[in-house]
């Protein structure tokens, strides 16, 4: 679905932020993105959404968009197809609840009756329906990100980006964020979360990347429960 | 859903910037005043000129001896240049007539014999009344026989031409002047704005929002601001208007001129706010992007 091919990426005049990545994410995967700090897993996201385009080799998703070649239009309409969740939230602090959630659908131009209906859904959903009127500046930090993950999976995205959610959360709303992801994902949607908290993922059963000063290290077999493919997929390409 | 999204991030900025926003309505409005001042001067003292001008005569005086066949003869001739709107052939009597309704004397009476000569009026096609063609047509004329003296009111038409001239420049200076200062605190205030709005832009260029959709809101902005500013100065001028129409019985103003005022004006305002906010907002826009 998601297929990075030898790519590298350099920032300017440091190089070797990314080298020579060759990675595939699946379809309906939850999988982790491990590492130290500065080890490259903002980067690698960031890709995903064409922040930022590789230095050299490609980037490609669902075969439709390729880094190699893709125009600044391409890019918007690749960006509508994928769902970003930070760690500092990005909502929109002015506005309301509800409207940061209808954001991407009226980016997309939906008529307001169903922009109503799947947004008031998808707050109801995150448990953050009785909000929807306040302003985005009066949440709390956990339900911020429950705000911001009902942005995300507004346009029933082919995936769903998280660096960091819970970074600025705590324990209780930490788990709160996991499990709305794992639900969604349960439901069917990808998701690809770059985290530090090994506490928080410690349990899990999915797919874990790790990273180590730009490159891919060998899956730790010993952290790795779960999926078979786990075990070819750093070496994959 | 779209449109009312913009509308209200458009009402939201200005209503959040409005101090600097104020600024640049202001400044529309008193340079929309001096500009559409100066245009209605220059237009009135153009069609004044144009008039002057229109109305000038070149006096083509014969020699002595010729009569009214001579005359006659050369008026054919001169007609063929093709650069005159009319002719006329003043005969010795009609001069003597009109010496005597200017001097309120009878020339026979003091001369006893008449000795104006028969003269030419020749009145120019517009195009050909410059002081150039002016100082050729009478090096011609006097060129040919039976022609005297070629006579023109030449201090006249140069001083006509110097001040249309002033006026033109003067106007194109103001004009230059006005713009580059709206230009400036329109550009300011749309600064202001997409930077009080840096990340809520970034954000919607992640979800993917087009450019248009980005922009809008901003290039709105401005043009709102023409349409203040231009109601603002339409008002002033409607009011100077009437006031001048007051004071002075001689000038009075048609209700098409007041509807005008109005039209031009405001769409004066509105265009110049959307043209140079648009021009603003994709540098300012692109360059957030650079840094994210
Ligand atoms: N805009 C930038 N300009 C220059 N260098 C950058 C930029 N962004 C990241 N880097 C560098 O690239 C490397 C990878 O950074 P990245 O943010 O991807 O790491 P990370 O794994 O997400 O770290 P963290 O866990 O702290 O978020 C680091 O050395 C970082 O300093
Ligand atoms: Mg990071």
């Amino acid at each position: 679905m998601i297929r990075f091919s030898h790519v590298t990426v350099n920032y300017g005049y440091v190089p070797g932020a990314l080298k020579d990545i060759n990675l595939q994410l699946h379809k309906g995967d939850f999988t982790l993105l491990l590492g130290p700090t500065g080890s490259g897993k903002s980067t690698l996201l960031r890709l995903i959404y064409m922040d930022i385009l590789p230095s050299a080799g490609a980037v490609s998703v669902e075969d439709r968009w390729s880094s190699a070649r893709i125009s600044p239009r391409q890019i918007n309409l690749l960006r509508r197809n994928i769902g970003v969740v930070f760690q500092d939230f990005r909502l929109i602090e002015n506005m309301s609840v509800f409207d940061n959630v209808a954001l991407p659908l009226v980016i997309e131009g939906y008529r307001s009756k169903y922009i109503r209906q799947v947004a008031r859904a998808l707050l109801d959903e995150v448990n953050m329906l009785q909000a929807a009127d306040q302003p985005a500046s009066t949440l709390s930090l956990g339900e911020k990100q429950r705000v911001a993950i009902a942005r995300a999976m507004a346009k029933n995205p082919i995936i769903v980006i998280a660096d960091e959610p819970t970074g600025n959360l705590d324990r209780e709303a930490s788990q709160n964020v996991l499990s709305l992801l794992e639900r969604f994902n349960r439901n069917g949607t990808s998701i690809l979360m770059a985290t530090h908290d090994y506490e928080l993922i410690k349990d899990t059963p999915y797919r874990r990347i790790y990273m180590e000063n730009g490159e891919l290290r060998q899956p730790d077999r010993t952290m790795n429960v779960g999926k078979e493919r786990i075990f070819k997929t750093s070496t994959e390409e | 859903m779209k449109s009312s999204f913009v509308l209200r991030q458009t009402l939201n900025s200005l209503w959040r910037e409005r101090t600097p926003v104020t600024a640049s309505i202001l400044t529309i409005g008193i340079a929309l005043i001096i500009l559409i001042s100066l245009f209605e001067v220059s237009m009135a003292l153009y069609r004044n000129l144009n008039d002057l001008k229109q109305n000038m005569v070149v006096e083509v005086y014969l020699e002595p001896s010729r009569g009214e066949a001579d005359a006659g003869r050369l008026a054919a001739q001169l007609e063929n240049y093709g650069t005159i709107e009319r002719i006329r052939v003043v005969s010795k009597d009609v001069a003597a007539e009109i010496f005597e309704k200017e001097f309120g004397e009878n020339i026979y009476d003091i001369l006893k014999e008449n000795p104006l000569p028969v003269t030419i009026e020749v009145r120019l096609l517009p195009e050909y009344n410059h002081s150039d063609y002016l100082a050729l047509f009478k090096k011609q004329v006097e060129a040919l026989s039976g022609v005297d003296e070629v006579h023109y009111r030449h201090v006249l038409v140069e001083k006509l031409e110097t001040i249309t001239q002033a006026v033109l420049i003067s106007g194109i200076v103001v004009l230059i002047v006005l713009v580059f200062a709206m230009n400036l605190l329109i550009r300011n205030t749309i600064k202001l704005s997409v930077y009080a709005r840096r990340e809520q832009i970034a954000i919607m260029k992640i979800l993917g929002a087009g450019n248009l959709f980005v922009r809008l809101p901003y290039i709105l902005e401005g043009a709102l601001e023409g349409l203040i500013g231009g109601i603002m100065a339409a008002t002033g001028l409607i009011i100077a208007h009437k006031f001048i129409a007051d004071s002075f019985a001689a000038v009075h103003f048609s209700p098409m001129v007041y509807k005008m005022l109005w039209i031009n004006t405001i769409s004066v305002g509105i265009l110049i706010g959307l043209f140079v906010s648009a021009a603003a907002v994709g540098h300012f826009v692109h360059k957030i992007h650079a840094k994210k």
